[in-house]
């Protein structure tokens, strides 16, 4: 069983290291730097990290509103600590709200034509 | 051209949200945890903007110190603040 749970942490670290290599590389282009390889497994190791704190505060939050399931709000309460960044949350949610009321009809289409892109 | 760029990052975009996913769920203490939707897409937000501070940041540090390429030494500088920012 932990054998098991450390394989697919090392899988996930896996996926997060490439994600963020591959961000770096993008940032990295725009400005004509590049990214050593160390700086973007200490990037991705401390992304993972940050990754398991969130996740804790998510299910905490969720917990003392006598929930299971995680919701945007937590989410809002876990990007509290920044102004910016809890506005550029709360905006967003908004946004997947609207969308969400608009597009209600259109979702499974819309599941269709992403699932046709995947392909 | 462009929009099979754009079909990537679509397409790379929502492999990370089921990163995301699955990380929430195995960072969680109690199995019966769960995530609804939204809170997938706004964490895989939230971590893309982490990444990005993280680097940018970095890169400042670089250009401080007028080095050609971002090395661990710049983003040991930053990584402080960086944590008690988030």
């Amino acid at each position: 069983m932990s054998l098991d749970k450390d394989e697919t942490h090392q899988r996930l670290k896996a996926a997060v290291h490439y994600t963020v290599g591959r961000l770096c590389q993008k940032i990295g282009q725009d400005q004509s730097k590049e990214f050593s390889r160390q700086t973007i497994a200490a990037i991705a190791e401390t992304t993972f990290r940050q990754c398991e704190i969130f996740a804790k505060d998510l299910e905490a939050f969720a917990r003392h509103a006598k929930r299971t399931t995680v919701s945007a709000d937590d989410v809002k309460l876990v990007a509290r600590r920044s102004t910016a960044l809890s506005m550029y949350i709360q905006n967003k949610s908004e946004e997947l709200n609207q969308e969400k009321k608009s597009t209600g009809k259109r979702k499974s289409k819309d599941t269709e034509e992403s699932r046709d892109q995947g392909l | 051209m462009k929009s099979k760029n754009l079909c990537f990052n679509l397409n790379f975009l929502y492999l990370f949200q089921e990163t995301v996913n699955k990380l929430l769920s195995s960072f969680f203490k109690e199995e019966k945890t769960r995530c609804n939707s939204d809170v997938v897409v706004l964490m895989a937000e939230m971590l893309k903007i982490f990444v990005q501070e993280a680097a940018v940041r970095s890169q400042k540090q670089a250009e401080a110190e007028d080095c050609n390429q971002v090395d661990i030494e710049h983003f040991e500088k930053i990584v402080p603040q960086l944590l008690l920012d988030f």
